[in-house]
Formats: structure tokens, C-alpha cells, sequence
């Protein structure tokens, strides 16, 4: 393989997979959400648990 | 009368919400009406799981149906309740107020079943009682008079058999039917109550329909559960007190009288439409096998044979499933290792991507086979009477029974466990709990521990193996109740309420529901494989690989020394050293910061161990028990090996976990005090395993 389209495809996966957890990030910042899609989240609004 | 246009094909005409007792049958009736076609997700804003799913009316008009969680008042204990009252009164943003409620009726226990009904009429919201369970009524010698009930509750009633799908297409039909007439009866309130309630209704800036019905609930409330209201201003609460207030001075309870009011009414009608004949005094099978069930020497041992056939098909049946996954991952490695040349591509899609979802991938038949048992026990009504059972020793450490089906769940995963809390009532108890769930061995665990005994006892048997296995369980489980009694004891002093638990009857599981549970579950995990784990492992796999040495022949193992997560796994030594441990394992201490089962991938990695297989530990046992530190010393002694089992044992070592707990708690306060206490936790127990071993001349 063309060691410059390796290195091209081996960057384009790592900044994928950084910008997998930028968004992921980023629109549970905005919705106020504290998890992941698989979870549902939790709005800031939400009393805390408090012993 | 112009008809209403009809609505576009497949485009939702109504929203239904389920709602019912604990163990009414609400969910079976849910997976029948919607089977397939159903979505978990969360309700915004909140911790509680929503389930909605789409049916088909009679004329074939799509409904999407919402299960609320189960209540058996309005009056909120739990999280759980809270989001089924806010949901009827249309407080719960990104939910619609439901346009019907399907209120299912456990029909073998009609009085207790009804006081929620009698609750949704006070709503002013279309309601349709599914009488379910008429069989098992039938048996216990109950005669209920439908066409009374009807008539008294002024709603439809349709008698179901949830288990067999009996009654489904009557309850289709009543749903749909247009318009759904709002119900015309409820408990009548006392008058001084009823005048007080529709003045404060007059000031709730909700809609008329539901006003009555929340001012209803607001005058209920105790003097603590008001000023904790976080719907309505300070208006509004003032305005509750003082009408709270007048009624106490006019002699009534603001908090018992409407309890009171509508088991009046509940009694009328069930004078009317329940009729018991002779069969009611015979002893119930139920109760005879409780006799055993729950028995204080019996019931331990049903208990523990039922613990140890759960895991011995978790441990022994799942193998086979493991074995064909992991040959398919292997296949899958070797394929895509044949087809593309060597480059450093190949190496991040097999060494990251596929090692690492594989390695995750791998564990999904245990998790179903505990979903499975998990399933049949609870819908069997089993579930119940090991919350019992366990009530008695969980209350040594000052948790109750509840606390138990959380950390049972902790044995196959933390997070399943940790969510599981939410039917816990009590705050401090539900936090304890969520702190010490993690230290239950869960199965990612699983890969760790057969690795270190691998390389500390590699001639032993199995039955020796075996015992060091179960030693690690033990110790979780021990850790998690020591833990449990120092919170209770410290930071979450506070007094362990009562169990109370009602005891449905055993029943046959409905093989639907459970399987439902499993396919829910098993989709969530592979989602989570397919996302997260996969963008974690391109990750971990470029920190190990750059930044790479300027000779290309450099060994692979100082090659990664040379790396990103070299140098990290360099930094941590001085912390590591006095537990036995060099920079190697500091790397797969570090990488298994987010899920514990990369640890074994890691030390592949680490090792540089030539195996087109990551699951096939053995090549990297004989590497792992010939390393040998500068000084000739063997580095995989036993205490070490002991010594990292500890470790992981005690140790937070799991991303998701945090994450959960984060948004269970909805705090960053809880979850990082649990990573600091289960770190010094874990260092702590290696440190006494290895310089304690020491001590005593052990190597």
C-alpha cells in the first residue's frame, strides 16, 4: 500500500474517532444531556441526589 | 358535522399510555400490543426508562404507546413515580400528555389495583381499565361482575389474560374508538376539601382538565414534600400551606382525607362487582410454596441454588456462543489481515478496531443469559421473595432488600445495576448503593482474572482455578458490603427504612416478555460496541502506536515504550512500584481505564506478542511468566498476579460506569469520589497482597 494513503487513512480513523466524542460532546452540551444516546441523558434541570 | 380528514398512513393518530401496579402485567400487555416495534430510551430530564412502542388500532390506525413506569399511587416515593405522575399531567417535556391510558388492573387483587384508577379519573383523562389476570382471579375463587364495574367506574373495562394474549383485540378496539369519552365519575372529596381544591386549581397555570387533579395532589403532599417542589412557584406552594392550613383547622387531613375519600369509593364499588365464593379460604398455592421459598434455613438454600445455576450457565453455556464469536473475530482478523498488506492500517483494524470491539463483542452471551434469568425470576414473582430473603442480611450493613437486585445485576454489568437503583425510594440508601454496585465482579472482569490465574497457576486444575475465580467474587462482594456499612455508618448516616414488598403470586413467565428483555438489552450493548468501544479502541491503539521509534526494526516492545502510552505507563511507575508493578503493566493499568477487559488486549499488545488472536491468552501467558525485571527477577510472581487481580477487583476501571453514576447522580461530586475511593481502595489491597506476602517470605 501507498505508505501516504495509509498514514491519509490511519489520520482520517483517529480524527473519526476523536470526532465521534467531539459531537458526542458538544450536542449533549446543548441539549444538556450527561450521557451518551444509549442512555438517554439527564438535563441540568434535574434535582441532584442528595444524601 | 364535517368528518375529520384521516390521518396520512402510518402517521400516529393518538399516544396511549400503560399504566398500572408493580407486577400487574402492564409490560406483558405492552410487548403484546407493540411486539417488535419498540424503542428504550429515557425520559429527558430524568433517570427512568422509557419504553414507547407503536400498535394499530381497529382500523389499522398507528398509536404509539407509552409504558409508564410502574405506581400504585400518584403520591411520588420513587423516581420511577414521579415520572408516571408527571407524564399524566402533561409536566414532562418531549412528552405529549397521553390522549388514553390503558390502567391495567391486577383482577386477583382489585381493591389495591383500583386506587390508581380512581387516581387518572381525578385527571379528567380518557381511561380504559384492562382487567388482567381474570384466570388467576377466577382460581382464588373471585367473581368479578364486569358489566357493575363498568358502570360504577363509568369507563370501559376489558378482562385480559396478559400471558396468553386474551383480550388483546377487545383492548385495541376500545382504545380506538373515537372520541374517547373523558370519565364521568370519581371519589367525591369531602366538601370544605372539594371547595379548597378547585380554588387552588384556579391558580395552576395548567390546563383546566388537569387542575383539579394537581391541586388535588399538591394538598396531599407533607409539609417536606412541598418545599421540595420544583413544578410550581413560590405562590403556589404559599398557597397550598394556607389552604392546608384552613383545612387542618376545619378538622380534616389534607393528607388522609382524599385517601380515605376514594377507598370509600373503591369499597362501593367492589361491593358491587366483587363477589367471593367459598374457594377464598382455601390456602393458595402461592403461599404453600412461600412456606419453602421463604423459609429462614430453606429458603437460603432455593436461593442459593438458584444463584449457582444462573452462574454456572453464565459460565459454563455461554462458553459455547464465546467460543463461536471468537472464532468469528479471529476468522474476521486473520481475513482482513490476509487482504490488506502490511501497513499500519492493518495493524489499527485488526490490533484496535477488531481486537477491541471483538474483545467486547465477546461477552454479549453472558449478558444475555443473565437478562434471561434476570427475566424468568421476575416474572415468575421470584424476584420478590430474594429482595426478601436478602433484606435480612443486607440490613446488617444498613441497606434493605432492594439494594440486592442492583448488585445482583452488577455481577454481569455495573450499569444495568446502577440503573436498577432507581426503584430504591430512599435517597441515601439508593446512593450507597450505586457506590458500592461496581464492586460486585462484573463480566468484564472476567478476562482479567483468567489471564493473571493463567499465568500464576498454569499447571493447577480447573477446580483450583475455579476456587481462585470464586475467591475474587467473594472478595467483591465482601468489599461491596464493607464499603456499604462504612457509608452507612459515615457519609450517608441515616436510618434503613422498612421493606415493604408486596409478594405477587408465582405464575408462569411469559416467554415473550423475557426474550423481549433480552433482544432490548442485547441491542443496547452492541450499540455501544459498535460506538463507543470502537472509537475508544482507534484511540487506544494510536497512543500505543505513536509516536514511532526512527529505526523501523526497533523491537515492538520498545517500540511502545517509545509511544504516547509508553511514556504515560513510565509516569505512573513511582505510584506502581510499591505494588510490584513496571511501566508495562502501568500502560495496561491506564488503557483499562476505560473498560477493564482492554487490559488483556493491552498486554498483547505490550508484549509484543505474535498471535493473530487476542482472545488466545496463552502465547501471552508464556511471554508474561518469562518477563523478568533488570535485575534477573522475575516480574509475574504470584503476588503480583494476585496482587492485579485485587486490583481490578476494587478498582472504578470503567468509563461507562462513571458515566452512568454521573447521570444518576447528576452530579460530577459522586462519581469522582467513587473513582478516588475505589482507586485508593484498589492500590490499597494490592499494596497489602504484595508487601504483606512479602512480609511472610512469599514471592
Amino acid at each position: 500500500m501507498n505508505p501516504a494513503l495509509d498514514q491519509l487513512l490511519v489520520a482520517a480513523l483517529i480524527l473519526g474517532a476523536l470526532g465521534f466524542f467531539l459531537t458526542r460532546f458538544l450536542r449533549k452540551r446543548s441539549s444538556g444531556k450527561a450521557c451518551g444516546s444509549d442512555c438517554g441523558g439527564t438535563t441540568k434541570s434535574t434535582p441532584k441526589i442528595r444524601p | 358535522m364535517n368528518a375529520p380528514a384521516p390521518a396520512p398512513v402510518g402517521e400516529v393518530v393518538r399516544h396511549v399510555a400503560i399504566a398500572g401496579n408493580p407486577n400487574c402485567g402492564k409490560s406483558t400487555i405492552f410487548n403484546g400490543l407493540t411486539g417488535l416495534r419498540q424503542k428504550v430510551g429515557n425520559y429527558p430530564g430524568v433517570t427512568v426508562e422509557k419504553k414507547t412502542g407503536r400498535f394499530f388500532g381497529s382500523h389499522g390506525e398507528a398509536m404509539e404507546l407509552l409504558d409508564l413506569p410502574g405506581s400504585y399511587s400518584l403520591q411520588v416515593r420513587s423516581p420511577d413515580e414521579a415520572v408516571a405522575r408527571d407524564v399524566l399531567l402533561g409536566r414532562l417535556p418531549g412528552t405529549p400528555r397521553p390522549d388514553a391510558v390503558i390502567c391495567v388492573v391486577d383482577a386477583s387483587n382489585l381493591e389495591r389495583n383500583l386506587y390508581l384508577v380512581a387516581q387518572m379519573l381525578e385527571l379528567q383523562i380518557p381511561v380504559v381499565v384492562a382487567l388482567n389476570m381474570v384466570d388467576v382471579a377466577e382460581k382464588n375463587g373471585l367473581v368479578i361482575d364486569l358489566m357493575a364495574l363498568r358502570e360504577k367506574l363509568g369507563v370501559p373495562v376489558i378482562p385480559t389474560v396478559a400471558t396468553k394474549g386474551v383480550g388483546f383485540i377487545e383492548l385495541r378496539q376500545a382504545v380506538s374508538r373515537t372520541p374517547l369519552p373523558n370519565p364521568p365519575h370519581c371519589a367525591q372529596m369531602p366538601i370544605v376539601l372539594e371547595l379548597e381544591t378547585v380554588a387552588l386549581a384556579k391558580q395552576l397555570p395548567v390546563a383546566q382538565e388537569v387542575a383539579r387533579g394537581e391541586a388535588l395532589l399538591l394538598l396531599t403532599l407533607h409539609e417536606q414534600a412541598i418545599d421540595e417542589l420544583v413544578h410550581h412557584d413560590r405562590a403556589i406552594i404559599a398557597a397550598t400551606k394556607a389552604a392546608q392550613e384552613r383545612l387542618r383547622a376545619a378538622g380534616i387531613d389534607p393528607t388522609s382525607a382524599p385517601v380515605e375519600a376514594r377507598y370509600q369509593w373503591i369499597g362501593q364499588i367492589c361491593s358491587a362487582a366483587l363477589h367471593r365464593s367459598g374457594l377464598l379460604n382455601a390456602v393458595h398455592p402461592s403461599d404453600r410454596l412461600d412456606a419453602w421459598l421463604t423459609h429462614r434455613v430453606w429458603g437460603w438454600v432455593a436461593f442459593l441454588a438458584m444463584m449457582t445455576l444462573m452462574f454456572f450457565c453464565i459460565f459454563t453455556v455461554a462458553a459455547y456462543p464465546m467460543d463461536w464469536i471468537d472464532a468469528g473475530i479471529g476468522a474476521l482478523g486473520k481475513w482482513v489481515g490476509d487482504l490488506l498488506p502490511e501497513s499500519d492500517l492493518r495493524s489499527l483494524i485488526t490490533d484496535g478496531v477488531i481486537a477491541g470491539v471483538g474483545g467486547v463483542v465477546i461477552f454479549l452471551p453472558q449478558i444475555l443469559i443473565l437478562f434471561f434469568f434476570l427475566g424468568i425470576l421476575e416474572d415468575t414473582g421470584y424476584m420478590a421473595r430474594a429482595a426478601f430473603i436478602m433484606d435480612r442480611l443486607m440490613s446488617r450493613v444498613g441497606l434493605h432488600g432492594k439494594s440486592f437486585i442492583p448488585m445482583l445485576s452488577s455481577f454481569a454489568c455495573a450499569i444495568p445495576g446502577i440503573m436498577a437503583t432507581r426503584t430504591i425510594e430512599n435517597r441515601k440508601d439508593r446512593l450507597v448503593t450505586i457506590l458500592v454496585a461496581p464492586l460486585m465482579s462484573c463480566s468484564a472482569r472476567l478476562p482479567v482474572y483468567a489471564l493473571m490465574i493463567a499465568v500464576f497457576i498454569p499447571m493447577a486444575s480447573a477446580l483450583g482455578k475455579a476456587g481462585i475465580m470464586l475467591a475474587m467474587y467473594l472478595l467483591g462482594i465482601f468489599a461491596a458490603f464493607a464499603m456499604a456499612w462504612l457509608f452507612k455508618k459515615t457519609l450517608l448516616r441515616g436510618e434503613t427504612p422498612m421493606l415493604l414488598l408486596e409478594m405477587p403470586p408465582y405464575r408462569m413467565p411469559a416467554w415473550r416478555t423475557v426474550l423481549l428483555r433480552m433482544w432490548e438489552r442485547g441491542l443496547l450493548f452492541l450499540r455501544r460496541a459498535g460506538t463507543v468501544i470502537l472509537a475508544l479502541s482507534i484511540l487506544l491503539w494510536a497512543l500505543a502506536t505513536y509516536p514511532k521509534p526512527s529505526n523501523p526494526d526497533t523491537p515492538a516492545s520498545e517500540a511502545i515504550a517509545h509511544s504516547f502510552a509508553g511514556k504515560m505507563g513510565h509516569a505512573i511507575e513511582p505510584l506502581i512500584a510499591p505494588l510490584g508493578y513496571d511501566w508495562k503493566i502501568g500502560i495496561g493499568l491506564i488503557a483499562s481505564f476505560a473498560a477493564r477487559e482492554v487490559f488483556v488486549g493491552t498486554m498483547s499488545i505490550v508484549y509484543a506478542v505474535e498471535s493473530g488472536d487476542d482472545e488466545d491468552i496463552t502465547p501471552l501467558r508464556d511471554v508474561m511468566i518469562g518477563e523478568i525485571h533488570e535485575n534477573g527477577a522475575p516480574v509475574f510472581t504470584p503476588l503480583v498476579c494476585i496482587g492485579l487481580m485485587v486490583f481490578y477487583v476494587l478498582a472504578m476501571q470503567c468509563i461507562s460506569t462513571v458515566a452512568i453514576v454521573r447521570r444518576e447522580t447528576n452530579t460530577w461530586r459522586w462519581p469522582l469520589f467513587q473513582i478516588a475511593y475505589m482507586t485508593a481502595l484498589a492500590w490499597l489491597g494490592a499494596f497489602v497482597v504484595y508487601r504483606g506476602g512479602q512480609l511472610f517470605g512469599w514471592q
